[in-house]
């Protein structure tokens, strides 16, 4: 299962891959990094049919924000579940997540645990 | 004889009435008064025909006598002596007609006629003066009441001169009073707005702090991840080292230490960043006047705008801006008070999220925020423009803009300090700030400053 993560601090990828590093090692677990929502599109593009099945985006990117990325992907991909990531967890950003068909919106600093937990959540659903 | 002795009666009396009796000293009006008092007695004993011809006539022509006399020899009656003459040729006649009577009754048919005829023109005489005494005392009396009415209108300036100063002196007291409590407003006014510059300046660092919350806790983030990271493979490695010593997977070990070293190297790497954010907090906040020094504006700007932008999302109602840095490497470092001008960019770019947080609420979410710095190497000096697309400015307000508590902003959103101080700072670098805007389009804020 290959899963994406949006982010322009660069240690984020390095952070994801120690943090998954079993899943990644035994093959479970796919994680490609983009460091712009225009960079997230192009990579979800160039798969022709993405097999990428879950997006994990910053709100707050130069360019592009993580808003405009789900609304994007929502569009052209509309199977690829999207998550936010904002370091301000203010109402505005959220609703406007949830209501452009965000599945969930995680603040900074990231719950592990729960991200996790949320992904286990995707692979039982896909060995099913 | 009764006639000398109405004589008599009539000068005191007339003098007295006419001629301020109230004036005449203690001894005078004792004289009058014994005077009037021997002149009624003498008139009454001479209408009863009592006492003896020749005393009654005696006294009588002493008594007429003493009072012309006393109105001669009296210095309050000075200018009454023409009265004394007045009855003069009378008593004369009388005291004629007595000492013939007395003496030569034998001449005295033979001159009575001729005494009579006198004594008729005596009378004549006497009324005439009288009458022109009468005359004189009233014009005297006239000049007397000119200069007493002269007298009071000088006390009645006089008066009304008082009162005036009294009056001018009121206002004066109250004037100065008055001017007290305007200086005392004034000194209010003055620690005002001291303090109100004071409270901009803190708002700007309010507005920074979370900027620097967010830019610090970023940093922080990754310490901490990257640490717990290190410290669940550290627990891994030595779980594996206690097993078997056979069945050891190197390579996983190697692995694994590799991680922990390079999350070391990031650690540090944050741990840097932090501190950086801090020292500019630090620089940012200190109480003294900063000073000037040849500083890389671009990176000025750089920093300055992420911070402003990171406060703007960490505050209440942030919105969604997208920053563009448009800034011209070529440009030298310039001579700037960091401390100050980093305010010129908070301020601008504050406002500018401001304006475009009212277009987002007012217009469709079609809309999209943006910013953009800009700096340029020009000749002699460095433009640096700050355009939103934002409401842009009426251009009724643009000059008002900078003028100090002139603000938009309803209730206490905003001091009306931000622009006209933002204006001060870039004056105070020899710099000049203009304003350029196109309403339901930009605005644009210019400045330019000296290179050297």
């Amino acid at each position: 299962m290959k899963i994406m993560i949006v982010d322009d601090e660069q240690d984020v990828e390095i952070l994801f891959v120690q943090k998954f590093r079993k899943e990644i090692k035994s093959k479970l677990l796919e994680v490609e990094f983009a460091f712009s929502g225009e960079e997230a599109l192009r990579k979800l593009g160039e798969a022709g049919s993405p097999d990428v099945v879950y997006v994990f985006s910053d709100i707050n990117m130069p360019g592009m924000s993580g808003l405009e990325l789900l609304e994007n992907i929502k569009a052209r991909y509309p199977k690829i579940e999207v998550s936010m990531i904002s370091a301000y967890g203010d109402k505005e950003n959220y609703n406007k997540a949830i209501k452009s068909g965000a599945k969930g919106f995680f603040t900074k600093p990231v719950d592990f645990d729960s991200l996790k937990h949320e992904i286990a959540e995707l692979l039982t659903k896909k060995l099913n | 004889m009764i006639l000398v002795n109405i004589i008599s009666f009539f000068l005191l009396y007339y003098l007295k009435k006419f001629f301020g009796g109230e004036s005449f000293s203690p001894e005078l009006k004792r004289y009058f008064k014994w005077g009037m008092i021997a002149s009624g007695a003498l008139f009454v004993t001479g209408v009863s025909e009592l006492p003896p011809k020749l005393l009654f006539d005696f006294l009588s022509l002493l008594l007429v006598g003493g009072i012309i006399f006393l109105i001669i020899n009296s210095p309050e009656l000075e200018k009454q002596k023409n009265l004394a003459v007045t009855p003069l040729p009378i008593v004369v006649v009388y005291v004629v007609r007595f000492l013939l009577e007395t003496f030569l009754p034998q001449y005295f048919d033979k001159f009575e006629n001729y005494l009579t005829a006198a004594g008729f023109f005596a009378i004549i005489w006497a009324v005439t003066m009288w009458l022109n005494h009468r005359k004189e005392m009233k014009s005297l009396q006239i000049e007397r009441l000119i200069s007493k009415e002269k007298e009071r209108q000088l006390f009645l300036a006089q008066e009304r001169k008082q009162e005036l100063e009294r009056l001018v002196q009121e206002r004066t007291s109250e004037i100065l009073s008055q001017k007290e409590e305007l200086q005392e407003a004034l000194n209010h006014l003055k620690s005002t707005q001291d303090q109100l510059v004071q409270q901009e300046k803190l708002a700007s660092l309010g507005q920074l702090t979370a900027g620097i919350a967010h830019e610090i806790k970023n940093p922080l983030n990754f310490i901490n991840n990257f640490s717990e990271l290190s410290e669940d493979f550290l627990v891994e490695i030595e779980s594996e080292l206690k097993k078997d010593p056979e069945k050891l997977d190197m390579e996983n070990m190697l692995d694994l230490l590799e991680d922990v070293k390079s999350n070391m190297k990031k650690i540090r790497h944050h741990g840097t960043r932090a501190d950086k954010i801090v020292k500019s907090m630090l620089l940012h906040s200190r109480g003294e006047k900063g000073e000037y020094k040849e500083t890389d504006l671009n990176s000025l700007i750089g920093e300055y705008s992420n911070l402003a932008f990171h406060g703007m999302r960490a505050n209440p109602n942030p919105i969604n801006v997208e920053i563009v840095l448009n800034l011209d490497q070529k440009i030298p470092p310039i001579n700037l008070n960091a401390e100050d001008f980093s305010r010129v960019i908070l301020n601008l770019t504050k406002n500018a999220f401001d304006a475009m947080r009212d277009k987002i609420n007012a217009v469709s979410s079609e809309y999209k925020a943006k910013l953009e710095f800009r700096t340029k190497d020009l000749k002699d000096k460095v433009l640096l423009e700050i355009e939103d697309n934002g409401p842009g400015v009426p251009e009724e307000i643009r000059d008002k803009l900078l003028m100090p508590f002139f603000t938009t902003k309803k209730g206490t959103d905003g001091t009306g300090l931000g622009l006209s101080i933002t204006h001060d700072i870039v004056k105070s670098h020899g710099g000049t700030l203009e304003i350029e805007s196109k309403v339901g389009e930009f605005t644009r804020f210019k400045i330019l400053l000296p290179k050297a």
